[in-house]
């Protein structure tokens, strides 16, 4: 998963992406429609390439019905990515206060944790002296 | 102190080594470092730290690495490089800025203006486009504005993106050094346990050893050879162990 900066230049992307999608859809599939009286649809022999491919109106309506909702999906999807991002509250200093904090704990827990550590091996030494205390016998 | 090379030579197979090469001779190197340590004594400085020693002998300059470019920049490969990695502004770039100027943090150094803006930017993307398919409905040769528009909002919206990253950048580091103290908390505290729980059956081991260290003594000489068949066997059981623990 990226972060969420990438994700949202990538949605915003995918959102460009949809518009030239829409288009395309618009430009294909729309109906003919006579401008004025004189005007009228020239019949295509099948042999040529069709300019249009209508689509019936009511499919027409479905596909743009769904390519307008998908838009705002998508939308929508940017605006959460927006409010989503780390950290809008805190500033540079406050960043750079944290991170020295959290150097001096990591410090910390390392030495604790080498301690533990040299416990541990002072047992298992201890554990081990007794197992041949229990053999000798 | 370049070597002017000779000219009407037959050109060789392979090219000649750089003409320096021959100022690398050990003595050199020798010289070279220990110039580079007093430099870092001097200064307070570690050894490894140093990249370059600014005097040096004439004879020992290419040993040296070369200075930082004075105006900061240079180039590579054809390409304009500077030593501040900075990110273009969108007016050196020749696109409007739209939204307030500045890199949209408020007196605290804030952010939270530029999710506003950002919100912002992107609903008057999706308006724009709505304008966009009603001008190419009515007069598409009227679109093109339109699409100009659009296109410096989209540059507006990475670039406050982009203008975002260095203190996403910061926010994760904090994330990463988070994590990486609860792990080696976690870490400490299992070895405590596991040493808490040894330390008890120590304990337990050590209050049932003395009574069979008595009983030893007191084993009569009947029970003898079966006691010699048991220790046989308990020390096999101990050889077998050992070979899995070792």
């Amino acid at each position: 998963m990226t972060d969420r900066l990438t994700q949202l230049q990538e949605a915003v992307d995918q959102l460009t992406n949809q518009f030239i999608a829409c288009f395309y859809f618009l430009e294909r599939h729309h109906d003919l429609e006579p401008f004025g009286p004189s005007d009228k649809i020239p019949d295509l022999k099948p042999e040529q390439q069709k300019e249009v491919d209508s689509l019936p109106p009511e499919v027409f309506q479905a596909g743009m019905l769904e390519l307008a909702r998908d838009l705002i999906l998508k939308e929508q999807q940017i605006e959460l990515l927006i409010s989503s991002l780390p950290g809008l509250e805190n500033n540079e200093q406050d960043q750079l206060k944290m991170m020295r904090d959290l150097e001096e704990e990591l410090k910390v827990a390392e030495a604790q944790r080498l301690e533990a550590i040299k416990e541990k091996e002072e047992v298992l030494a201890k554990l081990d002296q007794v197992l041949r205390m229990i053999r000798r016998y | 102190m370049p070597v002017s090379r000779e000219e009407g030579k037959l050109t060789p197979l392979y090219p000649d080594p750089p003409y320096f090469w021959k100022a690398h001779t050990p003595e050199n190197i020798e010289r070279y470092n220990a110039l580079k340590q007093a430099y870092a004594d001097d200064k307070g400085l570690d050894v490894a730290d140093v990249a370059r020693v600014p005097e040096v002998p004439e004879d020992l300059c290419y040993l040296n690495p070369p200075a930082e470019p004075a105006d900061g920049k240079w180039r590579l490969f054809g390409q304009q490089l500077s030593l501040e990695d900075e990110l273009q502004s969108l007016e050196a770039a020749g696109i409007e800025r739209l939204g307030t100027a500045g890199d949209g943090a408020d007196a605290d150094g804030r952010h939270v203006d530029r999710a506003l803006e950002l919100k912002r930017l992107a609903k008057s993307l999706l308006l724009n486009y709505l304008e966009l398919t009603r001008v190419m409905g009515n007069n598409p040769s009227q679109g093109e504005a339109k699409v100009l528009d659009i296109k410096t909002i989209l540059l507006n919206m990475h670039h406050r993106i982009n203008e975002y990253r260095p203190h996403q950048a910061r926010e994760q580091l904090i994330q990463l050094m988070q994590e990486s103290l609860d792990s080696k908390r976690a870490e400490t505290a299992t070895i405590r346990n596991a040493v808490d729980k040894a330390n008890r059956v120590l304990t337990g081991l050590a209050s049932i050893e003395i009574p069979e260290f008595e009983k030893k003594e007191t084993v009569s000489e009947s029970a003898k050879t079966q006691r010699d068949l048991l220790e046989k066997r308990l020390s096999e059981l101990w050889d077998q162990i050992d070979e899995r623990f070792s």
